[in-house]
């Protein structure tokens, strides 16, 4: 019984403490960004950053702000956010950037905000610390039967391009981009077996799609032009399309000048949140907190590099619809900073990238209003991110169930997810079976104690 | 003939749950997109826009929360509103509602029937 026990704990050592540095960073940066907030030059949650230009236009007060924040975001910050980090011991944006999204816009103060910013950082850093180092101390150790999260999660995300060339391009394109990433797989892993094997598929399966969004778009534009024409040569008006796209155009390049404004504490802000994913204690996306555990750095600044791709545009027309921008910006500083050797690198990268985004704004918003195809697919993509994740993490919270508890933890873990669902998903999708594993996790460490259950194995 | 468009990341759910539950001769259902809804509401070629992101508010009330203004936009996050309230909320004049994608199933079936009543 011992040494089960003693062969636990040791599986468990690789525990994320996070150092004087990288308590100071978290800190810092949650005063950065609650600093950021207050004065609605980026907010995290893209569902609040439309309801800024009121705030900036002063149309409403901040605490009717405050409350739409605080709406939107707490279900993300319990039912998302706290219950990821918990189950797998990596910091993650919601549990650090939604409050600070609040937290900044409820300051009445301009000095209060960072004060405020930097105590949730605090917080965060000192009681995640102390709550890894007892989970790794119990007999039960559900943080390393978390690490089982990884290979579902790299594998399954693999395909996520063949469901969004399904939903948009319809069957049979999608089964053949199926059938083709599927080859790639077997391929990579026969020649290159020190790769991961989803790389190549997943690289051709964005390609896949781009190629057939901008191809329709394209396209389309062709059609749009000789119609104009057409209609141009029958001496119709053709001014009421062009009218249309005014009010649009005034209200983007009011809100790009708006963020130019203030490009060096953007050029921080971007700095600190890649030093923030350079230090490893930090996941960008909904699964790559797992693969971080596991100390999968390069396979998770893959993942977090597709899931770029489903964000420009959203972030990019929500940015320039209500002149605030966003905290992590495309997001595109967390695989640079998983990926980078040195913590100086990721600030100077960091920094460099952001004023690269602030500045391609404005031209972004009118290359996308020009490719309406790129921006659906944007949709599809992260719906078909989410699909395959979902899968991932319940199939990937179910083998970490069975490994702390056989049929037990897997009737405790399933059942508690089957419970949200009938419950209306009190707890985010997402989250809900890793939250299960977490619960799960205490309840077997409970009837160990009481004498009720013994640990599957080592 | 009421028109309603659908957008945001689960346009396609929505608008085979509105086809599902709409009288089709009496209101007309289409997928869209934020931009092209907003021109189409601006214009009056369509009357209601229904949006699901995973906020309930970003992707899809984003650009017509900049462009139609406040007074016509709601969001229910996450939850799932009652029948009163969407009442009570096209009586105040909303016309863009934006709703979280893990509640399509129950928040589509309210705002259909909301909708058809007065498409009636």
């Amino acid at each position: 019984m011992s040494t089960i026990l003693a062969s636990t704990a040791e599986a468990g050592s690789k525990s994320l403490d996070f150092s004087l540095g990288q308590q100071l960073t978290v800190i810092a940066l949650c005063a950065l960004t609650a600093f950021i907030s207050h004065m609605a030059l980026a907010v995290f949650n893209d569902g609040v950053r439309p309801f800024m230009l009121d705030f900036i236009q002063g149309r409403t007060t901040r605490t009717a702000t405050t409350a739409v924040a605080f709406g939107l975001s707490a279900g993300f910050i319990f039912g998302l956010g706290a219950p990821m980090a918990l189950a797998s011991g990596v910091l993650n944006p919601w549990l650090l950037f939604l409050p600070t999204d609040v937290l900044g816009i409820l300051s009445p103060k301009k000095w209060l905000a960072p004060l405020l910013g930097g105590a949730w950082g605090a917080v965060v850093v000192f009681g995640l610390g102390g709550a890894n180092d007892l989970a790794h101390e119990l007999p039960v150790d559900f943080l390393t039967a978390m690490q089982e999260m990884s290979t579902p999660i790299l594998f399954l995300f693999t395909l996520f391009p063949v469901l969004a060339i399904t939903k948009q391009f319809g069957r049979l394109r999608g089964g053949i981009a199926g059938v083709v990433e599927l080859a790639l797989v077997v391929v990579t892993m026969k020649a290159w077996p020190d790769i991961f094997p989803g790389a190549v598929a997943m690289a051709v399966g964005v390609l896949i799609l781009i190629g057939f969004a901008v191809q329709k778009d394209l396209n389309q534009r062709r059609l749009d032009r000789a119609e104009k024409a057409k209609a141009a040569a029958a001496g119709d008006t053709e001014a009421a399309g062009d009218a249309a796209d005014d009010p649009m155009n005034s209200l983007f390049s009011a809100s790009a000048a708006r963020i130019r404004r203030y490009l060096p504490l953007y050029m921080a802000l971007g700095a600190g949140v890649c030093l923030l994913a350079q230090m490893h204690v930090f996941g960008g996306g909904e699964a790559t907190s797992f693969l971080i555990a596991k100390g999968e750095y390069a396979e998770a600044a893959q993942v977090d590099f597709y899931r770029v791709f489903g964000f420009i545009p959203l972030i990019a027309t929500t940015a320039l619809a209500s002149g605030a921008y966003a905290i992590a910006g495309f997001t595109l500083v967390y695989p640079i900073g998983y990926l980078l050797p040195s913590p100086w690198l990721a600030v100077l990268a960091g920094a460099l990238v952001f004023a690269v985004e602030v500045l391609a704004l404005s031209y972004l918003g009118k290359v996308l209003g020009r490719l309406p195809s790129v921006r659906d697919s944007s949709e599809h993509l992260r719906n078909a991110i989410s699909e395959s994740l979902w899968l991932a993490i319940l199939f990937g919270s179910l083998m970490a169930a069975n490994t702390m508890g056989g049929g037990l933890g897997i009737m405790i873990v399933g059942g508690l997810y089957l419970l949200n669902e009938a419950m209306g998903r009190v707890v985010v999708r997402m989250a809900a079976a890793p939250a299960a594993v977490l619960v799960g996790g205490v309840l077997l460490n409970l009837l160990y104690w009481l004498d009720l259950f013994t640990p599957v194995k080592g | 003939m009421t028109k309603i468009l659908t957008g945001g990341v689960g346009k396609t759910e929505v608008a085979e749950a509105l086809n599902g539950l709409l009288d089709t001769g009496r209101v007309e259902v289409a997928v869209s997109s934020d931009m092209d809804a907003a021109m189409k509401l601006r214009a009056g070629q369509a009357d209601y826009y229904l949006g699901t992101c995973h906020t309930g508010a970003g992707a899809s009330l984003g650009l017509l929360l900049g462009l139609l203004g406040s007074d016509v936009c709601h969001t229910f996050g996450r939850s799932v509103p009652s029948e009163d309230e969407v009442n009570s909320l096209l009586d105040s004049g909303k016309k863009v509602f934006g709703f979280g994608m893990d509640q399509i199933a129950d928040t589509t079936p309210v705002l259909a029937r909301a909708i058809a009543a007065r498409a009636a």
